[in-house]
């Protein structure tokens, strides 16, 4: 090329990039914004509770039963605390195996088509509301006429129905890590001769098990907070339960608690109903820290 | 294709592809395939990107079993046993077959479990040995000096042509008769790459190794045989000598003067 043509020219647009700055700010502002309010309600509810309910934010509180007239004003909310472990354990017990299994199934083992299938299913089962959860755990667990178990008012009918309410967001996030392991660790233990299954626990498991344990956490997350369920499978104990099924198998409950309570028309159960969500909410947040340090061991010691 | 006797054959050979065809849904992938390997030999199979090699390679030990809408027709011998038959364990298959991915993929473990764990789901338990064959792997594929003192840590702290190098002691461990390595040095620098490659050549006398690569040169530097693939056919086979020097498809000249 004997002559040479001129470099091109960058059209600038000067209006432009002064706006461009302009939408930039735009952008940030309406983030900050939506965060401020976003996160509002979560510190006005912790204020608020903590306001009204501080005189009651003692060990005693959560180490003595209701006692008093109406019950619970005198006392504390240990019946509740305890009910709520009840509940965890006996939820995770049947949700944790199944939840994770389907989870592997469906990310692991199953057909495209069955997959696509049991996942609209799972979808499902997230948004059947707690309250028809409640009325199939009735049917099932609870009431004592018609086929069922029989199990009466008590923490294994309450704890197993909030378990198929935890069972299907256990799925979900199962299945979601373990998609996200790098499909190049699966091939590289199945060329060396594993099977799936072997795969599986030496592999994926590990990689996938930080996804794992938030979903669990999740799940429970959402039990804890749940009341619906609970109305007609297990309702409330004011005492500690003296077994888990029939006649005495009832558990307190922190939600069931700060339902009941704020029902009352006395100003000391309202006081100790905001004390409770204080419970509630500081309950979560050790679980969450407990999960997580459970997360940390194993994925350093076990597997 | 070079020539041989049957009676050669029948002794040497270590894959034997007999008209192998490969449908991905509807599309064909692989048309009407035909080559052998002789034992002891390193082969490299030659072609663009997305011609099909790759996924001949992993023909060779069922990998795309897993891959939904894949079918297949042919035969694939290896020591003279159809490995698509029904009687064949796809577990003690692969434990003949060691494979090495394009991107190092060690597991996220202790150097030591990686190779390990090879061993373990053989169902091997006695200590002395797996630790003794592990030392011995890595001794193998010239890593030992470099990791010796820290086998416990994660793989994931090597760097890549390390990682590639504990993939192949890792393809080993189980003592494989044949090596398939999938472009095993796409992704390295070239002090790794001349490392691996070296590796490959004094492998030659243990494995039958065959190698899918994109990189004349490469290939040139390791092969005993070679072969092109274009659109999933097989274009050309042949011994180095001839493949490099007198290619006689046109096409294959093109590919390999990088006339393409």
């Amino acid at each position: 090329m004997e002559q040479h043509s001129q470099a091109p020219i960058f059209p600038s647009n000067k209006g432009y990039l002064k706006r461009k700055k302009f939408y930039n700010n735009v952008a940030v502002f309406f983030a900050v914004t939506a965060f401020i309010i976003g996160s509002f309600p979560v510190f006005h509810i912790i204020y608020k509770a903590v306001s009204i309910g501080y005189k009651y934010l003692n060990w005693r509180f959560v180490s003595t039963l209701p006692t008093g007239f109406p019950i619970g004003a005198e006392g504390g909310i240990l019946n509740a605390v305890v009910g709520d472990v009840y509940l965890i354990i006996i939820a995770s017990i049947l949700a944790v195996p199944i939840g994770v299994g389907t989870g592997l199934y469906l990310s692991l083992f199953g057909k495209k088509r069955t997959n696509s299938f049991l996942r609209l299913l799972n979808e499902l089962m997230i948004g059947i509301p707690s309250i028809v959860w409640g009325i199939v755990g009735f049917y099932v667990f609870s009431t004592n006429a018609g086929p069922g178990f029989h199990f009466g008012f008590s923490a294994l009918a309450g704890g197993l129905t909030l378990g198929f309410i935890m069972t299907p967001i256990i799925t979900l996030l199962t299945e979601q890590a373990v998609n996200q392991i790098p499909a190049s660790y699966i091939e590289g233990a199945l060329a060396l001769g594993a099977t799936k299954w072997q795969a599986t626990r030496a592999v994926i498991l590990k990689a996938a098990l930080g996804g794992i344990f938030i979903g669990i956490l999740l799940g429970v997350m959402n039990i804890i907070g749940q009341t619906a369920p609970l109305l007609f499978t297990n309702y409330y104990n004011t005492g500690m339960p003296t077994g888990v099924t029939g006649p005495g198998g009832a558990v307190g409950d922190l939600a069931m608690l700060i339902f009941i309570y704020i029902h009352e028309p006395s100003k000391i159960l309202h006081y100790k109903a905001e004390a409770a969500s204080v419970v509630l909410l500081l309950f979560i947040f050790a679980l969450d820290l407990g999960l997580r340090l459970i997360n940390y061991l194993a994925k350093k010691f076990i597997l | 294709m070079p020539e041989n006797t049957k009676e050669d054959k029948a002794g040497n050979i270590a894959v034997d592809v007999k008209d192998l065809n490969f449908y991905y849904g509807n599309y064909h992938l692989l048309k009407s395939v035909n080559l052998y390997f002789k034992k002891n030999s390193v082969c490299t199979l030659l072609g663009p990107s997305g011609c099909g090699k790759s996924t001949f390679l992993r023909t060779l030990n069922r990998m795309n079993d897993y891959t939904e809408g894949a079918r297949l027709t042919g035969e694939v011998l290896i020591n003279g046993k159809n490995i698509y038959d029904k009687s064949v364990d796809v577990v003690e298959l692969r434990r003949d077959i060691g494979m090495v991915f394009q991107n190092p993929n060690p597991f996220p473990k202790s150097i030591f479990d990686n190779i390990a764990f090879g061993l373990k789901i053989h169902g091997i338990k006695n200590k002395d040995f797996i630790v003794e064959r592990v030392e011995k792997c890595l001794k193998y594929s010239g890593l030992y000096d470099e990791v010796k003192d820290k086998l416990n840590k994660s793989a994931l702290s090597l760097s890549g042509g390390q990682q590639q190098r504990l993939c192949i002691a890792r393809a080993i461990a189980t003592n494989p008769s044949i090596l398939l390595m999938d472009e095993p040095t796409a992704y390295l620098d070239p002090v790794s790459t001349s490392i691996i490659l070296d590796l490959i050549n004094s492998f030659k006398k243990y494995y039958t190794i065959i190698v899918v690569s994109h990189n004349v040169q490469q290939s040139g530097r390791i092969s005993d045989y070679s072969g092109f693939f274009l659109d999933g056919e097989l274009i050309e086979f042949d011994e180095a000598g001839n493949f490099f020097t007198r290619p006689k498809d046109k096409r294959t000249e093109n590919f390999i003067t990088s006339r393409y």
